[in-house]
């Protein structure tokens, strides 16, 4: 009775760094990279944000250099 | 010679205009080595994602400068010594 799940086709992601052409990701750019993190402050996955893993690499180093700088959070409890 | 970029956070609780001279005061360490200062940029006041030191804000400056890998370490081993340096990154935008 139980059919087998019918093959998804995953809608294919808008690379969203190659739209806005952008090549270095800086860590001071916060308003960047806030949209790389989850309203919790963790990295999203590449799945999600849809970038090459070089990029996701770059946007990582990024991040973890902007929480140094305390840029950006390291976790948010609220919200 | 190579090209750095320094970030440096400061206690909130100085005077934002004294933080310009007093920082440049440090940058004769690589002007002496040789090196050069491209531009010294301080971003002033700014909210602290988290607390550092029990302080919820700091002034934020950026220095984008030429220099010897060893001028470099020297400054910063020389701001980390301030007390009222909360915090310091030294990155070089070409490899990251």
């Amino acid at each position: 009775m139980a059919k087998p799940a019918a093959i998804r086709k995953p809608k294919k992601k808008v690379n969203p760094l190659d739209k806005e052409g952008i090549t270095y990701i800086d860590y001071k750019d916060t308003a960047l990279l806030r949209k790389f993190i989850s309203d919790r402050g963790k990295i999203r996955a590449r799945r999600v944000t849809g970038v090459t893993s070089q990029q996701q690499r770059q946007i990582a180093r990024a991040v973890k250099n902007a929480r140094e700088m305390a840029l950006l959070p390291y976790t948010t409890t609220a919200r | 010679m190579r090209h750095y970029e320094v970030m440096v956070i400061l206690d909130p609780s100085l005077e934002e205009r004294t933080v310009g001279p007093s920082l440049d005061t440090y940058l004769n360490v690589i002007r002496n080595a040789g090196g050069s200062v491209e531009k010294l940029d301080v971003w002033g006041r700014r909210r602290l994602a988290y607390e550092i030191n029990k302080k919820p804000e700091g002034i934020y400056a950026v220095i984008d400068l030429q220099a010897t890998t060893e001028a470099v370490a020297e400054l910063d081993r020389q701001l980390r010594l301030n007390e009222s340096i909360l915090r310091t990154k030294v990155v070089r935008p070409e490899v990251h």
